[in-house]
């Protein structure tokens, strides 16, 4: 693809994805000004859109605490940013590892009656998850995984598993299995074939596939918010929290918790940005 | 010692019996031309020799070994893919390098190995592109070059000169007939060109539908078909074959009633075949002789449509809404609707039941 000036695609296009844009990064952009606002700037009606930059609500989510009616809570922010980050790792990494062994055997060692078997899969995905969070939360009562790591890790790789299997196995389906047989011939075992030919092949598929996987996990409230107690809470339910239905909602503080936990995910799109552009558009751009 | 043999060998794909009881034998020093129509299940029998597909039934030995359940990699065989199968991401060198890698050699070695192999088969100015910058032709002539760079019990290749040009394609087919001869080693080709089978092959097996039609020397399946498919599909342009009927034996001459004209053909020995019944005549192209008058023993027809093949012509003839064609010189000076009159050469009619099967001089 050759990369066009911006004056060559005219300027009417130019100012509608101008617009386009603006009215899809506004909520974002209205965040961060918001994190950067005094207390009562933010309160203003109608919005000051002109006002003296100000770090209080930065610093008040690490030294200071958050209001709770009269007493004063600290945020926990640390913890529950590492939970976020321990959690979602974890369970990507995991929901990654055997989403893409099954998807190898799927697609090169077919079971008889797979496709109903992948099926099956992706059913437990067709449920919201609100109605199976009561049998779940059960079990986890039951078994002790309520408020572990262990428990809601196991439930985001699970969370994570369908869609890593399908969207890794339509990466190897694309493969020409060829090569693979070439490096048997050549004296490879089935392992070296597996991490040495295939693997490095579906390495964007890889990518794309941790990323989708990183962002619903991130992002995941419901789950979280049962699942977990105080110490392994990961940032949705906590910074649900810091709106608690109270009257004096910290909009400023809660804009500043949501400005930094954009950044882990933003970086990581930015980085594997390349690969992911390639990830999604596999089969057109091929060959 | 290097050897392949097919016992009774099928794959079943589901309901479609992709390869049906195939039994051959490969020698040492012999090169095998599996020879077929597409999807009659060449590269199907080439991979299970391979031990990339595991065979529904039968067995496979290779220098006398059963090797039904060895894993491919300890089959020591080479193969050269039908979709070439290089390795994307590794130049030419690289792929050409990578069968090396089991054998421990220094990288001295590897090199000239790679040299040589590059010069064999004219790669020496790409040996550093990656295969998304060669040509389709390059491609495979790479993936010939993974195959013959190792020094394996035996050689597969998959369609190995299908993507060249007719000149490159001649020079190649020297070329590994020439390695291979040196190596001594039992190789099975895979084609559906005639002409490469025909060249390279010690012997040839004529595959149809999963079934092993024939197998013979060039020249014999050339000059001694076993059924009318074989009879059809090997030598260009393709054998007339028409109905006929007989009318009189007398010893070793028949006469026969072929499309409407009685033609007396002098088939040498006398021919195990009944008076009255119904058979099928096969007689190539270019096995008519051109004769000035009408007799007993020759067709006579009109010039249909002529073809032009260079030196020679092709002559369609049509006789009673039948056609048939024939090779002639050009220097014959032959017009459409001329009537003209062929006679069949002696000993090169053949002659078949109706299920197909060759008769045989007794
Ligand atoms: N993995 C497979 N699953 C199902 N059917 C298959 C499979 N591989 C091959 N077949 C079928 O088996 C038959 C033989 O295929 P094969 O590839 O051996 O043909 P071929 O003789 O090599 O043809 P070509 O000259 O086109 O390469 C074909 O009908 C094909 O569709
Ligand atoms: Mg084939």
């Amino acid at each position: 693809m050759k990369k066009r000036a911006i004056g060559q695609s005219g300027w009417l296009w130019t100012s509608l994805a101008s617009v386009v844009a603006f009215i899809y990064f506004f909520p974002v952009l209205f965040i961060i000004l918001t994190a950067f606002r005094s207390r009562s700037d933010t309160l203003a009606t109608p919005p000051k859109w002109i006002f003296t930059p100000t770090f209080e609500n930065f610093y008040h989510i690490f030294f200071r605490s958050m209001a709770n009616s009269t007493e004063y809570v600290a945020t926990g922010f640390h913890v529950y940013f590492f939970n976020s980050i321990y959690i979602s790792g974890m369970s990507v990494l995991l929901a990654l590892l055997i989403g893409t062994i099954a998807a190898y055997g799927f697609s090169r060692h077919p079971l008889r009656g797979n496709d109903t078997y992948l099926f099956i899969i992706l059913t437990t995905r067709m449920l919201p998850p609100i109605i199976v969070i009561v049998p779940i939360f059960l079990i986890f009562r039951i078994t002790g995984l309520a408020g572990t790591y262990t428990g809601i890790i196991l439930m985001y790789t699970a969370f994570n598993l369908p869609f890593s299997i399908w969207m890794m196995k339509s990466f190897f389906d694309e493969l020409n299995t060829e090569i693979e047989d070439a490096s048997r011939m050549d004296g490879a075992s089935e392992s070296s074939v597996f991490f040495g030919v295939c693997i490095p092949q579906v390495k964007a598929g890889l990518a794309a596939t941790s990323v989708f996987a990183l962002i619903l996990t991130w992002n995941e409230f419901l789950f979280s918010l049962l699942l977990t107690n105080k110490l392994t809470r990961t940032m949705p339910p906590a910074m649900a929290r810091t709106i608690g239905g109270e009257i004096n909602v910290d909009y400023g503080l809660l804009a500043a918790m949501i400005c930094l936990f954009i950044i882990p995910i933003f970086l990581i799109t930015y980085l594997l940005q390349n690969q992911l552009l390639r990830g999604v558009t596999f089969g057109t751009i091929k060959k | 010692m290097s050897t392949i043999e097919l016992q009774h060998l099928t794959k079943a794909f589901g309901d479609l019996i992709a390869v049906d009881n195939v039994s051959l034998k490969v020698e040492e020093n012999e090169v095998l031309c599996l020879l077929g129509p597409s999807g009659c299940g060449k590269t199907t029998t080439l991979r299970m020799v391979a031990g990339l597909e595991v065979a529904t039934s039968g067995d496979i030995f290779i220098g006398n070994k059963n090797v039904n359940n060895l894993d491919t990699r300890d089959r020591n065989l080479a193969m050269a893919f039908q979709f070439y199968a290089l390795y994307p991401s590794l130049t030419v060198a690289e792929n050409l390098a990578n069968p090396l890698f089991a054998e421990n050699l220094s990288s001295e070695e590897v090199k000239k190995k790679i040299l040589e192999v590059a010069d064999i088969l004219q790669l020496r100015d790409i040996v550093n592109r990656k295969p998304h910058q060669l040509a389709e032709g390059e491609k495979q002539r790479v993936a010939v070059g993974r195959a013959i760079i190792r020094d394996p019990e035996c050689f597969l290749f998959d369609e190995p000169l299908s993507r060249l040009d007719v000149q490159l394609r001649e020079q190649m087919r020297g070329q590994i007939k020439e390695v291979l001869s040196d190596l001594k080693k039992a190789t099975v080709i895979v084609t559906h060109d005639q002409l490469e089978a025909l060249t390279m092959a010690t012997k040839i097996a004529v595959m149809r539908d999963g079934l092993i039609e024939q197998v013979s020397s060039p020249h014999d399946i050339f000059a001694k078909p076993n059924n009318t498919f074989v009879a059809g599909f090997i030598g260009t342009p393709q054998m007339n074959i028409l109905d006929c009927n007989i009318i009189e034996i007398n010893s070793s001459i028949i006469k026969l009633k072929i499309l409407e004209q009685e033609v007396q053909i002098d088939f040498i020995t006398p021919l195990n075949v009944n008076k009255n019944d119904s058979y099928f005549i096969g007689i190539r192209p270019r096995s008519f002789e051109l004769v000035n008058n009408n007799a007993s023993d020759n067709f006579s027809g009109k010039v249909d449509l002529i073809e032009n093949m260079g030196s020679e012509i092709l002559v369609h003839i049509k006789i009673n809404e039948f056609t048939f064609r024939s090779v002639q010189s050009r220097s014959k000076n032959l017009n459409v609707g001329d009537i003209i009159n062929l006679k069949p050469k002696k000993g090169q009619v053949h002659i078949f039941n109706k299920n197909g099967e060759v008769i045989r001089n007794e």
